[in-house]
Formats: structure tokens, sequence, C-alpha cells
């Protein structure tokens, strides 16, 4: 029971910071830039693609697999992991470069989905953006499943184990890494929302005519918004592809990496960082715990694993209708600390009355 | 004979019609963009999957009880969620929003009802077809024949109710201008819940028929919703035809763009023919952002006699 309870809260860890990347991801777009980004799901699968196509061929490449196996990588795909695996178990340093090597790309798949989803749409109404980019979101999952290629078709693909290194420890290594990639996205994002850009962001959310008569260029902040928001989303699908060591098309679908994320942050509070963190969190912990407990429903004729939907669909409407703007709402941004403040206006206060004598 | 790839084409096309149809009918109505959509088009699969299995006789008979849940669910939707939602004028994402919740609540639902119809009564309800149960006239599936007539005869009357009763001028006011149409006296909810109930109506019937031309599982009509929304686009929601007009043209173009590929490059650009929906929406927002309904065809036909400009203006 024990063991099982250390499974339980270390995959709890891993699970709530992947979405708490998602959820952050997302509160940039929607809550801080106004960008109802229903398409979350399209930069997620594109980083989780990247970490089921590039670490694969680069190991098998570094240490000389067979060319023959290499020659159908997706046939072959459980053989060369092995074996990949195996030969990463002695080699941390080489395990880590790659991981890197493929954040990094998956950062750079991000942006440039981000782009191309957000090019033809940015300039449309907010419902008429969300729609589109709902719709669009499903073109990788079709190419995904279709391209064995890519990441195996519709069976998927097994990723080397990039933390194998860690021996049995692995998934409390996982799950602190990912903790702390989590840590640096809420820092990264605090720090954007909470400085003169951020304040541009919230400015053309409120108001896109007056921040535009302002000189902003709404078009290419709301772009970059955007851009920016699918990179971080993307980050977050290569990790959790790093953490379950599978990709396949299925494990990506719509519900859990656009529709969930969204209730999440609405159920925590649009526009406030610690308020997605509480929303995920409730949110994730519920989900794992009706998960755990199932099997003591049994008796009943269906399984009870749908009953969580219900759960959460209910919460968030009985949400919305009596507390709108989430658990915790958005707070004023952040300027000046109060004593710089105090000193400012001030030194502004005794200026006026000098000019005034 | 009708050509096999015709056949598939109107019936993709008229089934993708009516399906959308209510989608961009509330749109217009109360301005929400309804993610549930998709679960009414499920329940009718399941109303005639139950009925048909359990009590026996032509899938085509349950089509009416598949309106109904289809509206009931609908009406069930407005009064619960959106409603209460309008009175405290919450935004459209919001609206939004609330919609997903409601069909992760239908997802549950229909999940269950699935899980219950397979232990129970050991249907196989999560993976169902009925397309032996069809009839055939001129070598054509009944579903097409009934898909696209039923299509015609919804567009023919929706014209007739619209243009020469009370109630579908006070429609037409509530989609032209709600607040205006309220201050006239007409009652918006009731006119908000008729549009509802239509469309979940709709919906349902589109469901109904689905499992008759495809594989029906308790995400069928989720697995629709994105196509959905392409047509309500591409054809435009400021337009209540524009769904017509958006559904045949994306499925004609899916249809024959992909047997077209096929031609050149063989069976394995099959796979990628849901594709083409998303690069239609693309080409349409970049081209035509107002849909098809709202393109000048007058403009473009002068233009196009007398040699045009170099940019159309839609």
């Amino acid at each position: 029971m024990e063991s099982l309870i250390v499974s339980f809260i270390i995959d709890l860890i891993a699970l709530y910071s992947v979405y708490l990347i998602v959820n952050l991801s997302l509160n940039l777009q929607l809550g801080y830039a106004g960008i109802p980004n229903f398409g979350l799901v399209l930069a997620f699968t594109g980083g989780a693609y990247v970490m089921g196509w590039l670490p694969i061929r680069l190991c098998a490449w570094l240490f000389g697999i067979d060319p023959q196996l290499r020659a159908n990588i997706i046939k072959n795909n459980a053989i060369i992991v092995s074996h990949i695996n195996s030969c990463l178990q002695a080699q941390p340093l080489v395990a880590i470069g790659v991981f890197v090597l493929t954040l990094i790309l998956a950062l750079i798949v991000g942006a440039i989905l981000g782009f191309i989803s957000a090019y033809p749409a940015i300039r449309l109404r907010t419902d008429y953006l969300a729609i589109t980019l709902l719709a669009l979101g499903e073109v990788l999952a079709i190419i995904g499943r279709n391209y064995d290629p890519l990441v195996g078709g519709v069976i998927g693909i097994l990723v080397p184990d990039l933390f194998s290194w860690a021996g049995e420890s692995r998934f409390i290594v996982v799950s602190l890494m990912l903790l702390f990639m989590t840590a640096l996205c809420f820092c990264i994002i605090n720090i954007i929302v909470n400085s003169p850009y951020g304040r541009t962001l919230r400015a053309i959310r409120d108001n896109e005519i007056a921040a535009s008569s302002l000189g902003k260029n709404v078009t290419r902040v709301r772009m970059q918004a955007l851009v920016v928001g699918s990179m971080i989303c993307s980050l977050a699908g290569a990790l959790y592809a790093s953490y379950s060591c599978y990709v396949g098309p299925a494990a990506y679908g719509r519900l859990e990496w656009t529709f969930l994320p969204w209730l999440m942050v609405i159920f925590g509070g649009v526009a406030n960082n610690i308020g997605v963190m509480l929303g995920t969190f409730v949110f994730v912990t519920l989900r794992k715990l009706i998960e755990f407990y199932k099997y003591y429903f049994t008796f009943l004729p269906f399984d009870v694993v749908w009953l969580e939907y219900l759960l959460l669909g209910t919460i968030i409407v009985v949400i919305l209708i009596f507390r709108p703007k989430g658990l915790i709402s958005e707070k004023p941004s952040r300027t000046l600390a109060e004593k710089k403040l105090e000193k400012v206006v001030a030194e502004l206060l005794h200026k006026r009355d000098s000019k005034a004598t | 004979m009708i050509p096999p790839t015709l056949v598939d084409a109107i019936t993709y096309s008229s089934l993708l019609g009516i399906m959308t149809f209510g989608l961009t009918f509330v749109r217009i109505t109360t301005g929400v963009w309804n993610v549930a959509h998709g679960a009414f088009v499920t329940v009718g699969a399941y109303v005639v999957f139950t009925c048909t299995n359990l009590i026996g006789g032509n899938p085509y008979l349950y089509l009416p009880l598949a309106f109904i849940m289809g509206s009931i669910t609908s009406v069930i939707e407005y009064l619960l969620i959106i409603e209460p939602l309008r009175k405290r004028e919450a935004s459209t994402t919001l609206m939004l929003v609330s919609t997903i919740s409601f069909d992760l609540a239908m997802l549950s639902i229909i999940n269950i009802y699935a899980d219950y119809l397979q232990n129970v009564f050991n249907l196989p309800s999560k993976n169902f077809i009925m397309k032996k149960l069809d009839f055939t006239l001129f070598e054509a599936p009944g579903i097409f024949w009934v898909s696209f007539m039923f299509l015609i005869a919804f567009v023919i009357v929706l014209y007739f109710v619209l243009h020469y009763t009370k109630v579908g001028v006070a429609l037409r006011a509530c989609v032209s201008n709600p607040a205006l149409a309220n201050i006239t006296g007409i009652n918006v909810i009731y006119i908000n819940l008729l549009s509802w109930f239509i469309s979940g109506g709709l919906a349902g019937v589109a469901g109904g028929l689905l499992p008759l031309w495809i594989q029906g599982k308790p995400i069928v009509g989720d697995s629709f919703l994105a196509l959905m929304f392409c047509v309500s686009i591409v054809g435009g929601v400021e337009e209540i035809y524009g769904t017509v007009l958006g559904g045949f043209l994306v499925g004609f173009t899916q249809t024959l763009v992909t047997l077209g590929l096929y031609a050149i490059f063989g069976a394995a650009v099959i796979p990628y023919k849901t594709l083409i929906p998303m690069m239609i929406l693309v080409l349409t927002l970049l081209f035509a952002p107002k849909g098809l309904a709202k393109i000048n065809w007058k403009k473009m036909l002068k233009i196009a006699k007398i040699g045009g400009p170099s940019k159309w203006k839609v």
C-alpha cells in the first residue's frame, strides 16, 4: 500500500507539472493577451512528436545501432529503444545532452506551429479565432495517425528513456525535473506578465482600439503572445512524452490537452497564475483520486471513470454561473514597490507645489 | 446508376449540412459557439441504435424520436447553462467554455449509457454500424436519398417558415438585432429556445442517420466537431443558408479532391482527406473571411466577364 501511495504521489507531481505548464501557457494567451487559444493540443502534440522523433534517431546514430535495424525505426522500435536504454544507463551526460537538444527543437517547433496556426486567424474576432484555432488544432493528430514514419501511426512509438541512468529512482528524478521545469516556466511567465510588455498585453486585451491608438501593433503583439504560448505548450508536450516514454496520437486528444486545461484555468482564475496553480492542483488531484479508487466501484454496470467528466463538467458550470472569475480573480498588475511608489508620488507633489509657489 | 463517388459526396455533404445547420443557427440567434453540439449528434445515434436493437424495425422509423431527444438535450443545455450565463452577461468565450463543460458531462452520460447497454443487454454499443439495415433504391443506399431529401425539404420548409410565418419573422428579427426585437415585444427567450430546440433536433436526426453510413461510437458526434466548425465558418455565420453551401463545398471538395489526388499519388493520400476541410478553412479565412454566403457573387461574375482588376474584393 505504501509503495502504491508513493507512486501515486510521484505520478501526481508529474501530471500536475505538465498540466500546469500547459495551463500557464494558456493563461498567458487567454488571461493576459485575451487570445482564446482552443488549439492548445496542436503545439502540445508538436512537442510530443519531436520527443518521439528525434531522440530515438539521434541515440541510434550515437550508439551505432545496426544500420539494418535503423533502416526501419518504427518496425524495430522496441528492439532499438531497449538497446538505447541500456546504453543510456551508463552515459547520463549523453542522455541529458539529447534531452536538452530535444527540448530546444520542441521550442522551435512550437513557435513555428503557433505562427502557422495564428497567421490566417489572428485578425479575427475573439470567438471566430477560438473556433478556427480549435479546428486547426486537429491537423497534427491527423498527420500523426496516418504518417507512420513520424511517430508510428495509430500504434505510436516508444521513446528512449533519457532518465534510465537514474535507475530505480527514475520516476522520482523525472518528477523533480518536471517540477523544476514548471517552476522555471512559472517564473518566466510571471516576469513577462509583470513587465511593461505584460501591461501591453493586458491593454490590448482590454481595449484593442485604445492600445492601437497609443501606437501598439496589436496584431504583432497578439501573434507574439500566441507564439510564446505555443512554445511553452510544445515544451510541455515534449516533457510529457519523456515522462511516459511513449508517443501515440491517441494520447494527445483535444479533450485532454485543450478542453481540460481550459476548464482548469477558468476554475482557478483567468489572468492569475496563482489561481491557475490552485485550479490545476484541484483538478489533477481529483482526477487521480477517481482513477486511484475506481477499483472499489466494480459493482457498477459502467466504468466509474466516466463519473470524472460528469463531476468536472458540473463543477465548472457551477463555477461559471456563481463565480465566473474563478477561485482567485485577477489582481491589478504590479508596478513599483509601495515605498518606491510613495517616494515618486511625494517627489511629484513636491515639484507641483514648488511650481505653484 | 448514380456514380458511387457522387453518392458518397452528396450523402456526406447532406449529413454535414444537416448537423452543422444547428451549430450556425444558435450562433446567429444566441451568439454561442456550442461545443456540445457533437453530443446531440451522438444522442441521435444512440436513440436509433437502442430502439432498433431493443424494439426492432427500420432505423428510419426512429428518426422523429432522435429529433425529440436531440431537442430535449439541447433545450436542457440552454435552460441550465446558457440562459443563466446570458442573464449574467457572460462573454462569448465564457459561454463557449460552459458548452465544453456540458459536452464533458454529456460525454460521461453517453459513455455510461453505452457501458450499460453493453453490460446489461450485451449490445456492441461502443462500436456499431447499421448499414445492413438500410434499404437500396436505384442501386444507391437509402441514406443517400433520405439525407439529401431531408436537407432539401428542410431548406424549403425553413424558407417558408422564415418568410411567411410570424414565428419566422420574429426569428429573423432576433437574428438581425436581438435587442431591437426585444423592444418590439418579441419574447427573445422563447425564440432562443426555439432555435436551440431546432438545432438539437437536427443534430439528433443527423446522428440517427450516421450509423447507417459510418461506425457509431460514444464520440461519433464529437469526432465531427472540428469539421462542423469548418463548415460553419466556410459557409459564413451571418447567413442562415451559408451552412448548406459550406457543407456542400466541404463535402464535395473533400470527396472529389481526394479522388483526384488518389488518381495521381495512389492510395496513400486517402487517410489525409480530413485535412482538406482545414485547408478550405484557411483559404476562406484568407480570401473571404466572412464566409461563402457573404461573397458578392454578382460583382465577382461582373469582374470575371470584363477581365477584372487584379484584386477581387469580397
